[in-house]
């Protein structure tokens, strides 16, 4: 009697653990989609969201990369995270880090040169973009391996959304196109719409992040910081 | 913290390097060739729209394999004019080229209207056969400084090399909408048919401010008075002494004229 | 009147006071009865401050020192097409001709009337659009924050059409109001909490937005197709030389180039200036240490224009002076008092970094030969930098001072 309620208790609990990481990995995908976003509410990687948004094609491309660096990025760091010596663990997050990037731009190169080639040095840039170190010394370094690859996802993700939304109406406004496909036809080819330069201009980027940030902030107003 | 013996932090670096290095050097060395045709790809295609041997945008890569047959690339000396037998294309980076200084000449302020500071001395370009093995037309590599940024290009010409067949600009950093307007299709399409030398051989072609009435003439990009400037002088050089002047007369001119 | 007043206090207020039926359109009714009536609301604390200068009076004399630059800017605007008109031989339609043509005046002629009605009829639909447009942005925010209509925008309204070239589009007017109300102005709380002058927020964004409308040698002259370079961009191309070639110094100085509609009388600005001085509303530290900063910079470049190939080197003070939007944007943008520097010795910092910016932007920059508009907005961005620091210069001094006397 004994021995099957302490197996029933243990069996339990372990339903119990399973739910909780359920759940906290639920979180981990959702949370940083929107209640804190790494672009909106922690203001980190700006520098790639400015450059490589003029169009939808390449926010697209770039959010990918990014997912998948980051999130392979978190996993590796997970795993060994236990053998590795305070003492140089920013370096061998860099290094993993810096091995993924090359190894994203790489394939982008074979696969869809077309876009690496817009893309530029903006891929190898992943590498300084805070959201992944940041992910992996915050999290990763005390978390296993499984939360934190769906903590890289959810991170990507909260990065992809600013970059789509920043993309979207750079290339609709600047452009015309979506995609590259004109939905909206140039006056410089007969048509009724003129474009709007500064969409093509990366400071445009900082207009419609700004604007980003204010919707989420009507919708959400606990992310206003007190004055 | 058993985990910072120096042992340990060795063991750990030494392991990572390996790994990481491991495999970075496998995807690059797997991927190197898919890499490098890519690149090729993407400037025949570049070579293909500006001879006009395909009005499609978006070609896929087995057509412009398949148009690029038609395309002979030769290795000249632009000191000379005269093709170079025996060269090595495909190794031959011109870019890289064109800053090395054993393999380039500086040019002086007046020569350099561009503002490219060197000139590489061996060029490649690119002459568009028929199918009868005639010529039909060349693309020359041109560059030169706009308003921001140096633009890369192509200028093609046709079999008596006066006539413009096209011209496109495949890298350049100007404003969106003013100098950017370079990659207009129409403004290109503009350019096909102009005349580029004189009777008395001299460079006439020249984008002039509004409306161009000549044959030599073809119309400024609105409000973008320093980039327009820039493709003009780039015109002037690359067609100039210092550029392709003499393999032009050479090798298209002098057919038509014997 | 009292009883009209009555009626409205009595029957129409109440409607619009807090648990009225449209307490939510309370900003529109205060707007109106405002409008017709001296408000009947006092201060309520101790602290009570009698000037004869109120904000609303503030704005109005503004308004009416810019009614010069204004005036001779619509008189250019016909000048300059009668004058193209008459050069080239054009063939000029649209509207505008039918309504000249109704009202018997010729386009081609160079009477004085037939210049302003044709000039009036590029400016007024803009000034029009601009008032709708950014009068529609104040009442809605006013509504949704729920404060009074703020009259800071009736400035701006006149500030944006004298900035814009004559031939600027309708529609593009109304992006650039509409951004330069909401997002230079409104995003930061409205008027008194922006950083930027939202006149010059709106102009700078048609400038990098449809650069092609707002820049270039087809946009100045009043007449479609016809293209002239303004004095700046000649200068920018061949020089001095060229400069006196086509312009004399006194026709840049009373205003007869092509240019902005507003911005090209430099007499003009200067009469607004005297005034703005005179009534204390525009700061004169700032004004004299932007001509300051803009001559020694242009006299430096001079010092090394032999050694530069650049012909916009050898410009002189003079010229600058008269080109392009300098003096419009010297008295009427950068002493705007929101967006300026607070402090007097900030103000001297302020006033004279516009002036040696707008060189260097001009004379080094090759895509702007204007660069006025951009060294305010920079400018406006670090006003309360050197604000700060004035302060802490000055807070550290007193301590100094008072530390000595201690010991």
């Amino acid at each position: 009697m004994m021995s099957t309620s302490t197996e029933g208790m243990q069996a339990e609990e372990k339903i119990r653990a399973r739910k909780k990481t359920i759940k906290e990995i639920k979180k981990n995908v959702w949370f940083p989609v929107f209640d804190n976003n790494p672009i909106a509410l922690q203001i980190l990687g700006i520098c790639s969201a400015l450059a490589v948004t003029s169009n939808l094609k390449t926010s697209v491309v770039m959010s990918i990369a990014v997912i998948v660096v980051l999130c392979a990025s978190n996993t590796l760091v997970s795993v060994i995270r236990n053998q590795v010596p305070s003492a140089i663990r920013i370096i061998v997050q860099m290094a993993i880090i810096s091995s993924l990037v090359i190894v994203t731009d790489q394939v982008l190169k074979a696969f869809v040169y077309d876009i690496s080639k817009q893309l530029s040095v903006f891929v190898g840039l992943i590498i300084t973009n805070c959201i992944i170190m940041g992910r992996a010394e915050g999290y990763a370094m005390h978390n296993s391996p499984l939360k934190s690859l769906f903590d890289g996802l959810g991170n990507g993700i909260g990065y992809s959304i600013v970059l789509l939304v920043v993309g979207f109406f750079r290339e609709l406004f600047g452009s015309g196109s979506l995609f590259g496909v004109q939905v909206l036809s140039l006056a410089t080819e007969g048509g009724w719409y003129v474009p709007n330069g500064m969409m093509l201009l990366s400071p445009s980027a900082f207009f419609l992040i700004g604007f980003f940030i204010w919707f989420v902030r009507v919708w959400k107003p606990e992310q206003n910081e007190d004055n | 913290m058993a985990n910072d013996r120096p042992s340990q932090t060795i063991l750990v670096a030494f392991m990572l390097c390996i790994f990481c290095s491991l495999s970075v050097s496998l995807f690059a060395v797997m991927l190197r060739s898919a890499q490098d045709r890519n690149k090729l790809l993407d400037k025949q295609k570049n070579i293909i729209a500006v001879s006009g041997l395909s009005e499609k945008g978006d070609l896929a890569n087995e057509e412009i394999e398949q148009l690029f047959e038609s395309i002979k690339t030769f290795a000249i000396d632009l000191d000379t004019g005269e093709k170079i037998d025996d060269f090595n294309i495909e190794t031959y980076n011109q870019k890289k080229v064109s800053k090395t200084p054993d393999l380039s000449i500086p040019l002086n302020d007046a020569e350099d209207i561009a503002a490219i500071g060197r000139r590489e001395n061996i060029s490649l370009v690119y002459e568009v056969y028929d199918a009868n093995e005639e010529l039909d037309a060349v693309v020359i590599p041109i560059r030169g400084y706009g308003l921001w940024s140096t633009l890369y290009g192509f200028l093609s010409l046709e079999n008596d090399g006066t006539t413009v067949r096209g011209i496109t600009f495949y890298d350049h950093a100007e404003t969106p909408g003013l100098g950017g307007e370079v990659d207009n299709l129409k403004w290109k399409a503009s350019w096909k048919g102009k005349q580029v030398f004189s009777t008395d051989d001299e460079i006439v072609i020249t984008v002039v401010k509004g409306r161009a009435s000549q044959a030599n003439e073809v119309d400024g990009l609105a409000g973008a008075t320093i980039t327009t400037r820039g493709v003009d002088n780039m015109l002037q050089f690359w067609l100039g002494d210092k550029g392709y002047k003499k393999y032009i007369d050479k090798h298209l001119r002098n057919e038509q004229k014997t | 009147m009292d009883k009209v007043r009555k009626y409205l206090d009595t029957k129409i207020e109440p409607h619009f006071a807090k648990g009225g039926r449209y307490e939510n359109l309370a900003p529109i009714y205060d707007l109106f009865d405002t409008i017709a009536y001296s408000p009947s609301r006092v201060t309520q604390g101790l602290c009570h401050l009698r000037d004869a200068l109120d904000q609303k009076r503030m704005m109005i004399i503004v308004v009416m020192t810019l009614a010069l630059p204004m005036a001779i800017g619509i008189y250019n605007i016909g000048y300059q097409a009668a004058l193209a008109a008459s050069v080239a031989s054009l063939d000029i339609a649209g509207w505008r001709i039918a309504v000249m043509e109704f009202l018997g005046l010729n386009v081609y002629g160079s009477s004085f009337w037939s210049n302003v009605v044709y000039g009036s009829l590029y400016f007024m639909p803009v000034l029009l659009v601009t008032l709708a447009t950014g009068g529609f942005w104040e009442v809605l925010i006013a509504v949704l924050r729920k404060h009074e209509v703020s009259e800071g925008f009736l400035v701006t309204a006149f500030l944006i059409p004298l900035t814009m070239p004559p031939t600027v589009p309708l529609w593009q007017v109304v992006v650039a109001t509409s951004f330069g109300v909401v997002v230079g102005k409104e995003i930061f709380g409205g008027v008194g909490y922006n950083f930027l002058n939202p006149a010059l927020t709106a102009r700078a964004y048609l400038f990098f937005a449809y650069p092609a409308e707002m820049s270039g040698d087809a946009v100045w002259v009043a007449i479609d197709g016809y293209t002239q370079a303004t004095p700046l961009a000649v200068a920018a191309v061949s020089g001095a030389a060229g400069l006196v070639a086509d312009y004399t110094w006194m026709d840049a100085f009373l205003g007869f180039i092509p240019g902005s509609m507003g911005e090209v009388s430099t007499l003009a600005c200067l009469a607004g200036a005297a005034i703005l001085i005179g009534t204390r509303i525009g700061s004169w530290h700032v004004m004299s240490f932007i001509v300051l900063g803009m001559i020694v910079a242009a006299w430096f470049l001079n010092f090394l224009a032999p050694y530069s190939e650049n012909p916009m080197f050898e410009i002189s003070p003079m010229w600058h002076f008269v080109l392009g939007g300098y003096a419009f944007g010297l008295v009427y943008m950068a002493t705007d008092p929101v967006s300026s520097a607070m402090t007097i010795k900030g103000k001297y910092i302020y006033g004279a970094l516009i002036g040696v910016l707008v060189v260097f932007i001009r004379v080094i920059n090759p895509a702007f030969p204007e660069g006025m508009m951009l060294a305010i907005l920079f400018m406006n961005v670090f006003a309360p930098i050197i604000d700060h620091y004035v302060i802490q210069a000055n807070v550290k001094l007193r301590l100094q001072r008072y530390g000595k006397r201690q010991a």
